[in-house]
């Protein structure tokens, strides 16, 4: 047991690993190099006297030292916690990730949360109705509006409920220049500004949630074991929930652990649509500016969630279907 | 005492995507605590929807007609909580086990107490001391309560769901297949379990399986399903010792664990997907009529306590001999050949008739096909008397194939002159449509039949052509009985068995009846379902060969098992030593010719 513990531990450090040489590998093996950039505005080229100047970054930067060296220098700074340094903040790129984190985790966890909660009572209530009006009704809805892009979603809700009726803020996460008189008020505040945001990923990704839960649902309802309860005369909630949903639910596992890569694409989306200082916002600034330290550092930072949301879906699923662990008493 | 499960016309239909199938068609029966009763179909037959319709778990958007009624209450038209209620608590149902009829994410414990908790409302140490002795009951330790349904074997798991429908104190039990997945020791214990748990606890049971000797030791009454309707219905050993329905005989003959020297047959063909208004087995039934087709019949009683579906009142008689008495006189004596013997053949059933010489087999069947007259007694085929040879001149009649062919065919004639004289002789067909029968007959008993071997002479055929011959001049009259006198003992062994299983094949497939008359022990209980002896005229014993040779009453038998067999207890010598074959030195090869 211990053993096989400890090969799923070298399993995720070696999928680590893969990630930080590749994090690091990418900005090197592109055209150019980060200093085409750097002294490059925006569709003019290079001017020549930049040529000293680039000797004096690469070196300073010490991107003229052998490969191996680098890449040494990178794990090591990486295992001091230092993610380098944004030439475009002048502030370490760790401070700038750590303080937009928080941000991107509150909504991301929020929403996934929400559309979980949604698409499993919206997807066991088809299930148990299915080939109904009702079912196939809702069937529709879920599947035309998983077809609509987030960013759409997203601005439909900023023109309707934020700038047309004005219920919501329309951009940033807290509002400016306010005393709070107690922390129920902050947190209400924070709240509202996350409400559009939250609102947004939340319908985004509700209805692949709901489309499995159906779905495995109906593929439970056929299961032997679902005759066997009902042959034993139980409650119907006991029959649809600890029998029926309990196996259901096992794929959502999985997904949860998959939709995590893609929650931060839709967080991107999100956040720049709605102003809201996260991750996501952060990405697209540093990308405006060629910002490479702070790319390489978000990238890291992601690397490192879905991975651990893995881990954690990896242990959940263990605990929660038998048959995976060892045959063991 | 006044409790009874009572059945009545039952029926159900699905709703399929497409269309309606009809899984159960006016089923009844009645069963009370402490009896069992055996339900035996091939899988589609509709066992495991009676079982689920009997919990009341078929509803919309299926139809389910018909009464249920437990202790004079109906329960098919209750509300669906009320039968909940009763689920489990009067009607439990043991499952088959197979992969996922436990719930795989769910620890046994749980499973098992579930229905108690739900039934009793048992909490607490209370109900973990009832699971434990569930699990003792069915003799598993109670640490395997913390396991999940994948961490067990099948036959721990089948007792684990014997336990589980056990664990609400049931009057009734269905047990569905509860051993078709374990191996031969896993199964006695189950089924041994099932009984003494039965007499312990006095629950009535519903045994389904595919498999007769399962329910042949477990039940008293035995119900034969097919396509959803019941064909036969009786005591089990009255059903099985004496099979009326064509296809209960079927059933019978397909299962080796019945008797395990005799040949296998299965049923050709396939079940009827849904049978409409005709007879469900007609498509495989040898015997159909025309009203099979047109006709649903009904379920009769036929005698007390037997009830079969057939419009022609189960297997038909083929034949009926009764009181028949033959006496030759040789000079001044008169020589008793047969004493009031009665014989009847029935459709499709193969009859060994065997005794020592002398004792009267062939004058039996010479007078069986009509060319001897019997002095006193009756003689029947189809239900017409025989007098005279009308039998063996008419297709679907009686034909007679004989022991030495080198005297029953002529050597002068061709192969086909052999194959075609009955045709000829009774002007049945033109010469185009005999040739193509007579071809026919020749593929059946594997001969070749290009113009060359037709065109051959019979002194040119070895002996073994030869009674192929023979037997192709008899099948080539479609005959519906055939008598075989001694027809192989003059083969060799190869040709013998080859020439047998041809017989029993085309038996199987168009539904013939065969008497064969042998010497050969071995021959008749491979071969035959029934068998008579014949001991100085008279018949000394008469029975299914299993009860015949496993257990016989009659001192005739008993010497000629023990002189044909080699030992009186048969079980103990499944070999055999044959006798010497008699080589044939005057016999021409064909190649010779």
């Amino acid at each position: 047991m211990n053993g096989k513990k400890l090969l799923r531990f070298v399993e995720y450090l070696f999928t680590f690993v893969v990630v930080v040489t590749l994090n690091f590998a990418i900005p090197r093996l592109m055209p150019g190099g980060p200093f085409a950039a750097m002294f490059t505005d925006l569709g003019e080229s290079a001017s020549l006297f930049a040529q000293e100047q680039r000797r004096y970054f690469m070196e300073y930067y010490g991107l003229d030292r052998p490969v191996l060296e680098q890449y040494i220098r990178y794990i090591k700074d990486l295992a001091r916690g230092n993610l380098g340094f944004s030439y475009y903040y002048k502030e370490p790129v760790l401070n700038l990730v750590l303080r937009r984190l928080p941000w991107t985790l509150f909504i991301v966890l929020l929403s996934t949360v929400l559309s979980f909660l949604l698409g499993i009572l919206l997807g066991s209530f088809s299930a148990w109705r299915r080939n109904t009006w009702c079912d196939v009704l809702l069937y529709s809805v879920m599947v035309v509006s998983g077809t609509v892009p987030s960013f759409l979603i997203g601005l439909f809700l900023l023109f309707s409920l934020a700038a047309g009726l004005g219920i919501f803020p329309l951009s940033g996460a807290t509002s400016h220049f306010v005393q709070y008189e107690s922390i129920w008020e902050n947190l209400a505040d924070i709240l509202r500004h996350a409400a559009l945001p939250v609102l947004t990923l939340t319908l985004a990704r509700t209805s692949g949630v709901y489309q499995l839960v159906r779905n495995s649902l109906i593929t439970v309802l056929s299961r032997e074991y679902m005759v066997t309860a009902r042959a034993k005369g139980l409650r119907e909630v006991r029959i649809r929930y600890r029998h029926a949903l309990r196996n259901a639910i096992l794929p959502l596992v999985t997904r949860f652990a998959l939709q995590m890569a893609g929650f931060v694409g839709a967080a991107i989306v999100a956040e720049n649509v709605f102003a809201y200082p996260g991750l996501g916002r952060l990405i697209r600034e540093a990308v405006f500016v060629r910002d490479y330290p702070i790319l390489q550092g978000v990238f890291i930072v992601v690397a490192v969630w879905v991975l651990g949301a893995n881990i954690i879906a990896d242990m959940l699923y263990r605990r929660l279907d038998p048959r995976t662990k060892n045959n063991e008493l | 005492m006044g409790s009874v499960l009572e059945v009545e016309g039952l029926s159900v239909v699905y709703a399929g995507q497409k269309r309606e199938v009809s899984a159960l068609r006016d089923v009844s029966f009645d069963l009370r605590p402490g009896d069992t009763l055996g339900i035996i179909g091939e899988s589609g037959s509709g066992k495991t929807t009676l079982a689920l319709s009997i919990l009341g778990l078929l509803g919309a958007p299926h139809r389910v007609s018909g009464r249920v009624t437990i202790n004079g209450k109906e329960i098919l038209s209750l509300p669906e909580e009320e039968k909940k209620k009763l689920r489990w608590r009067q009607v439990a149902m043991v499952f088959q086990n197979s992969q996922e009829v436990l719930n795989p994410v769910l620890k046994l414990a749980e499973q098992l107490a579930e229905p108690i908790v739900r039934h009793f409302g048992l909490r607490g140490a209370e109900l973990e001391n009832r699971v434990k002795a569930l699990f003792d009951l069915v003799g598993l330790p109670s640490f395997w309560l913390d396991a999940y349904p994948h961490q067990l074997s099948g036959g721990m798991l089948q007792r684990v769901l014997l336990a589980m429908a056990l664990s609400c104190d049931p009057q009734y039990l269905i047990a569905d297949e509860p051993t078709a997945s374990l191996d031969a020791i896993c199964r006695q214990e189950i089924l041994s379990k099932i009984k003494s748990l039965q007499a312990e606890k006095g629950f009535g049971l519903v045994l389904i399986s595919h498999d007769l000797s399962v329910v042949a030791d477990m039940a008293e009454r035995l119900m034969v399903l097919y396509c959803g309707e019941i064909l036969e219905m009786g005591p089990t050993g009255e059903v099985l010792e004496g099979p009326r329905h064509p296809y209960t005989r079927g059933l019978v003959n397909s299962c080796v664990g019945r008797f395990p020297y005799k040949d296998l047959w299965g049923i050709p063909g396939e079940p009827a997907r849904d049978a409409g208004q005709r007879c469900s087995f007609v498509a495989r039934c040898t015997q159909a009529i025309g009203k099979c087709n047109d006709e649903r019949p009904a379920l009769r009683l036929v005698a007390s306590d037997r009830q079969i579906r057939c419009h022609r009142g189960g297997i038909a008689l083929l034949l009926e001999c009764r009181g028949v008495t033959k006496t030759f006189t040789l000079g001044n004596h008169r020589i008793q050949a047969l004493t009031d013997v009665s014989v009847s053949i029935k459709h499709g059933e193969t009859v060994a008739l065997v005794g020592v010489s002398g004792s009267g087999k062939s004058t039996l069947a010479q007078i069986l096909s009509g060319i001897l007259r019997p002095d006193k007694g009756e003689l029947l085929f189809k239900g017409r008397p025989v007098n005279g040879p009308w039998a063996t001149r008419q297709q679907g009649g009686i034909q007679l194939v004989l022991q030495d062919s080198s005297g029953s065919v002529s050597h002068r004639f061709t192969v086909e002159e052999v194959v075609s004289e009955p045709l000829i002789i009774n002007k049945i067909g033109c010469p185009a449509e005999r040739k193509n029968r007579v071809q026919e007959a020749l593929r059946a008993v594997q001969l070749p039949v290009d113009e060359a071997f037709l065109s051959r002479r019979c002194f040119a055929l070895s002996n073994g052509q030869r009674q192929r011959l023979a037997i192709a001049r008899a099948l080539v009259m479609e005959p519906a009985l055939l008598l075989a006198d001694e027809i192989v003992s003059m083969l060799d062994v190869s040709t013998q068995a080859n020439l047998l299983r041809l017989l029993k094949g085309l038996q199987n497939e168009k539904g013939f009846s065969m008497l064969v008359i042998t010497h050969d022990l071995h021959l008749a209980r491979k071969i035959s379902e029934r068998i008579i002896v014949l001991h100085a005229g008279r018949i000394a014993e008469e029975g299914s060969v299993k009860r015949v040779m496993e257990s016989s009453c009659c001192i005739h038998t008993q010497r000629i098992l023990e002189a044909g067999l080699g030992s009186p207890d048969i079980k103990e010598k499944p070999f055999f030593v044959r006798s010497p074959i008699h080589p044939h030195p005057f016999e021409y090869r064909g190649d010779m010719a």
